[in-house]
């Protein structure tokens, strides 16, 4: 892959994680890098419970995913370094108790534009219907059983009504294009993915000092 | 036969000698100071220099399995990332109702799903189960119990000579010392307390009661040798109140007990906890359920009521998590005991694992085997800080109260704030299940399809 210059490290202060916790990711970013100071996509094929994950693929390719790595760039990186590593698990953070209105809206929209990303495959910024059944079709893609069909008949249903919170009612002979990160918002709208959409550190460090 | 006498008998007194001398050294340095609440400071010598020799035996097993060549194991017992131990199912529901709000019964697809996967795939990437943990550079300092260590293995001579020595202490000395100071302390509980029932109900018998019970929690302490540090003690529980704690083990109840004066609550058991239930409550009012009433959660609530209203009778001591965990986390507060109305003076709980883990798994030990290993553990030492007390807001119910109190308790022990029911520690999630789980999910998307295109 192409050398990267430096860049600043602000996305890893922003992080809010102790340096215990750094130190934690580090070595496991060592173990999955194989002591290399990069990742490429196979490293992630040294993880067995991944391959029981239906959309598996999606997930290792977000990490490789450009926009999520806030590089002003398209398209995707053919490695990452440990500070990218970083970056992408800095979308899953849990929210801390102190943040105020403003920083809840920007932390939540992170979060779905990460999310928006692993559906919109093309990058074009816009969620077509094909790119949408593609992702039921690997969420139900466990079930040997299935038909293609089904599959497709459910993602069809799925986006009619996509479009309907969105456009409202659409005319005889209006198309409608795809979800853009807009209406992707506001199809969040009620949930409540700030609580949801996180993973959790063990305090490990907080072991009572009695003596 | 003849011969051997005099040898038997000097062998029967150099026993009896020692029996006694034992016996003098027990009464002097520990239960005397138990029925008075002073400490020798015996306790906290003898964890220094444990210390002291686990920093020394965890450089010894570094070096030895650096000269060696081989890795070492670093065993994060928990992982580093709280996995929340939810079925698909579950969560999908959960994630659902905090949307829409539609009818949950009829499982569509929708774009939340997606989180589902996505998270447990991050965590499985952040922390793998299956592949082990390799640390060079630092080893948690190893506590001479074999039962904490995978590296046993790499040690050197010195070192299984030290561990042998460990084993020998802690099982022909320190066991039989603290069976027989815990068999004094029941015994004195349950004799303390029938007699002191014999008296006339007054302020003397409540104050002979109250410290029969403080003294008799005393000795049980010493005899697990458990080393506490109390914070902030000016918060403890008074009168009327209901003390709430985190519950890694039944040992808690121990540990709280000797700080200060409790009613217990609690269901009657039979054999020797059946005996010393009745004993206890003869001496001052604890509250026993039967285990039919125990069901019955409005009898509970009202003798609960009953109990707090009544100034003269001491706070009551819960655990509203109703399971013991793991001392990582702190789980579902169960909303009973926040309905009362009373004060509630939550208390947080936090064992250092360095001496011994003294969670109570209680699938995988009994009670007996639970007591036993922590009779055979070098220490138990803990830290329990009394927060400051706390009541139910008029604008929230009995929930988001109980939630603010589990919050303020997880934050104080430094523990995580965890969702779920504590119930669910029972129901493992099985390996062959994650495979399951994309089969299962597409069964439900699939299934509530086909029956909407057919009606």
């Amino acid at each position: 892959g192409c050398p990267q210059g430096p860049r600043p490290v602000t996305s890893v202060l922003a992080l809010a994680v102790t340096s215990e916790q750094i130190e934690h990711l580090h070595r496991r970013f060592k173990q999955l890098s194989q002591d290399q100071l990069t990742i490429r996509k196979e490293n992630f094929d040294s993880i067995p419970d991944l391959e029981f994950n239906p959309i598996r693929g999606k997930i290792v390719h977000a990490f490789f995913d450009k926009r999520n790595l806030r590089q002003e760039s398209d398209g995707l990186a053919d490695e990452i370094n440990f500070e990218d590593f970083l970056t992408i698990m800095s979308y899953f953070r849990p929210i801390e108790m102190n943040m105020d209105e403003e920083q809840l809206d920007r932390f939540r929209k992170e979060k779905l534009k990460f999310l928006f990303h692993m559906y919109d495959s093309d990058h074009d910024g816009k969620i077509t219907l094909q790119e949408y059944r593609n992702v039921v079709e690997e969420l139900l893609s466990g079930n040997p059983h299935l038909e293609k069909e089904s599959a497709r008949s459910i993602a069809d249903g799925a986006m009619m009504e996509a479009a309907s919170i969105c456009v409202g009612q659409m005319g005889p002979d209006q198309v409608y294009e795809g979800i853009t990160f807009e209406d992707f918002l506001k199809m969040w709208q009620g949930i409540d993915i700030e609580t949801k959409m996180h993973v959790r550190f063990l305090n490990v460090d907080t072991i009572a000092h009695c003596y | 036969m003849f011969l051997l006498l005099p040898f038997d008998s000097l062998v029967v007194n150099l026993l009896g000698i020692s029996i006694t001398v034992l016996f003098t050294l027990l009464l002097v340095f520990i239960i005397v100071p138990a029925i008075f609440g002073v400490s020798f400071g015996i306790r906290k010598v003898y964890m220094k220099t444990l210390l002291k020799i686990f920093q020394w035996a965890t450089l010894r097993i570094e070096r030895g399995a650096k000269e060696k060549n081989h890795p070492l194991y670093k065993p994060y017992v928990n992982g580093i990332i709280a996995k929340e131990p939810t079925s698909l199912e579950e969560e999908i529901k959960e994630l659902r109702r905090s949307g829409s709000g539609r009818a949950l019964d009829t499982p569509e697809f929708e774009l939340s799903d997606i989180f589902y996967f996505c998270r447990k795939g991050i965590e499985t990437i952040m922390d793998d189960e299956v592949t082990k943990r390799f640390s060079a550079e630092e080893l948690e300092s190893w506590n001479l119990l074999s039962r904490t260590n995978y590296n046993f293995q790499y040690i050197s001579l010195r070192l299984t000579v030290l561990w042998g020595l460990g084993v020998l202490i802690r099982y022909c000395f320190l066991l039989p010392l603290r069976i027989a100071l815990a068999f004094t302390g029941i015994s004195l509980l349950v004799t303390g307390t029938t007699v002191v029932g014999y008296l006339p109900n007054g302020r003397c018998k409540d104050f002979l009661s109250k410290h029969v019970h403080l003294m008799c929690y005393r000795i049980c302490v010493r005899a697990l040798t458990a080393i506490i540090t109390y914070h902030d003690r000016e918060n403890r529980p008074r009168n009327g109140g209901i003390c709430v704690a985190n519950h890694t083990s039944p040992i808690d109840v121990i540990i709280l007990a000797s700080d200060g004066y409790y009613a217990m609550v609690g269901q009657i058991h039979g054999g020797l906890m059946g005996v010393i239930q009745r004993a206890m409550v003869k001496a001052c009012p604890h509250v026993w359920f039967e285990r039919s009433e125990v069901k019955d959660r409005h009898l509970v609530a009202r003798r609960l009521t009953e109990h707090v209203q009544d100034k003269s009778k001491l706070p009551i001591l819960i655990f509203p998590e109703g399971t013991c965990i793991n001392n990582t986390s702190v789980m579902m507060f169960k909303k009973g005991s926040f309905e009362i109305g009373a004060t509630v003076y939550p208390v947080a709980i936090k064992y250092d694992p360095q001496f011994g883990d003294a969670f109570w798994n209680s699938s995988k030990y009994g009670m007996v085997t639970y007591l036993l290993r922590m009779m055979t553990s070098w220490a138990i030492v803990c830290s329990v800080w009394y927060l400051p007390p706390m009541t139910r807001q008029p604008e929230e119910d009995a929930v988001q109260f109980a939630n603010r109190v589990k919050s303020a308790i997880a934050r104080q022990g430094g523990l995580v704030d965890l969702l779920w029911d504590g119930g669910l520690k029972r129901e493992k999630v099985k390996d062959a299940f994650k495979e399951e789980q994309q089969k299962l999910y597409s069964k439900m998307i699939v299934g509530s399809h086909e029956d909407r295109s057919r009606s």
